[in-house]
């Protein structure tokens, strides 16, 4: 990503039709169906806009960690965790009677294994993750569209094979709040995240001896000019996704989450296209036939995700950054296609990517969030490996 | 690629996206021109059917996150 800090003029009118936009649209989804689906997707235009301004990235944070390491961005990675999961586990151990509402527990198998290796790899080839590939697609970033198309392929394939996967060998859901009870099950979740962080800045000191810190890019503008025009620093987006990921917890009842709206949109067309979808035992019940059988602006996720892109564009456009300039060439247009289907296919497994699969599996206290994290990780890892392999990336330890 | 060649293709993207979206909505949301008998049945359960998607996903603990 070419990102310059360097003050830009605002694009004014993109600026101004991305506004129009997004308040007809959330005026429209009052009309149609109700103020909660207005709301949620004004949530997301949140969520985008805290993306974008942090430049919020779990890709260029976990390849920096890995390559360089250098940790800030997985260290706020870890804030974003624990923040959250103070801000979820009081509510989904009931503690506000009258709040209704569920956390993302899933299953613990191989098919989170296989999901999360999988998505870990594709969001190293693929240049972003779940929420990244949303954000730098409101940015503007064309090759992150090929990377977004692939995403909806993969993740349309996964849902027509997920049935297989999940009657692999598992230990079914495991959830820590039901099991030791919510502030138990919270501290036991805060020594782990201490380690982490310690591990992580241990390792920065070891390499580098220093620390870069998490408030570096202090604000040389006032508040306000930054908090419009960006850029944050990166504790600014910890506590905006925390906030609004609570937000969607109270509002519409369960985490943010993003790819589940993926499989549907790609089964939709793959619906009007002629395909039977309703074969596959995934829309065949429950909530995914119901999604498929309504309209898509009826789907909270889908919504969501694009009030990501618009928070996106719109912070982009306020930022003067929207539509950078970049050369496409062959390479990257393959692991855009390799990279968007690993995902795609990962993130239908592994039941969520980063943001529905991890951040909320952990911050619901479920242990397939856990699993998710090391196998995705490992992922990772492999992904950057096989970059150096095929030649896309430098070999490792060279500047 | 010069911007203004990224800002076409971000631009034809948005509207392409934009009208597949108005075209499923209005797909879901017209009723069938073959039965009148069934048709005034669907439009019964169209106007239901957003508000009960709305609060399914959770109360049947079915959130689109476990999915």
């Amino acid at each position: 990503m070419n990102v310059s800090t360097s003050a830009l003029k605002p694009d004014q009118s993109v600026a101004a039709l991305a506004i129009t936009g997004l308040i007809a649209l959330s005026l429209f989804l009052q009309h149609e169906f109700s103020l909660k689906q207005s709301i949620l997707f004004l949530i997301g235009i949140g969520l985008g806009i805290s993306l974008f301004h942090a430049l919020f990235g779990f890709t260029g944070g976990w390849r920096r960690m890995i390559r360089e390491r250098r940790s800030a961005d997985v260290r706020a990675q870890i804030l974003l965790l624990a923040v959250t999961s103070f801000l979820f586990f009081p509510v989904l151990g009931h503690v506000f009677t009258g709040v209704e509402a569920h956390g993302a527990v899933a299953q613990v198998g191989v098919s989170v294994l296989v999901g999360a290796f999988l998505f870990g790899i594709g969001m190293q080839l693929g240049g972003g993750c779940g929420s990244g590939t949303l954000f730098t697609v409101g940015w503007g970033q064309v090759d992150m569209l090929i990377t977004l198309a692939f995403f909806i392929i993969g993740a349309t394939l996964g849902s027509a094979h997920l049935h297989w996967w999940t009657a692999l060998p598992g230990v079914g859901k495991v959830s820590l709040i039901d099991n030791y009870g919510w502030l138990p099950a919270l501290a036991l979740q805060v020594v782990v995240f201490t380690g982490l962080y310690i591990l992580a800045r241990t390792l920065e000191q070891q390499r580098h001896g220093n620390v870069k810190s998490l408030l570096s890019g202090a604000p040389q503008s006032s508040i306000s000019e930054r908090l419009i025009h960006g850029p944050w620093p990166l504790w600014w987006g910890v506590t905006g996704l925390a906030f609004f990921n609570l937000l969607t917890l109270l509002v519409a009842g369960h985490p943010w989450s993003i790819t589940f709206a993926f499989s549907l949109w790609g089964a939709k067309i793959w619906s009007a296209l002629g395909g039977d979808v309703l074969a596959w035992p995934y829309w065949s019940a429950g909530y995914p036939a119901r999604a498929l059988s309504h309209s898509v602006l009826a789907d909270t996720t889908s919504l969501m995700d694009f009030g990501i892109m618009s928070g996106a564009l719109l912070a982009a456009a306020l930022a003067g950054k929207f539509a950078p300039e970049s050369v496409l060439k062959w390479k990257r247009v393959a692991t855009a296609v390799i990279g968007g289907l690993l995902l795609g296919y990962g993130a239908r497994l592994a039941f969520g990517c980063n943001i529905g699969g991890m951040l909320a599996g952990i911050a619901s206290g479920s242990l397939h969030g856990w699993l998710w994290l090391v196998a995705g990780f490992t992922g990772g890892i492999t992904g950057l490996y096989l970059k150096v392999l095929f030649h896309i990336d430098r070999p490792f330890g060279r500047s | 690629m010069k911007k203004k060649y990224n800002r076409l293709i971000m631009g034809s993207a948005i509207g392409l996206a934009a009208i597949a979206v108005a075209i499923d909505h209005t797909r879901h949301r017209l009723p069938d021109a073959e039965s009148p008998k069934t048709s005034v049945e669907q439009s019964d359960s169209s106007e239901e059917s957003p508000c009960s998607l709305d609060e399914s996903p959770c109360s049947l603990d079915e959130s689109p996150c476990s999915l």
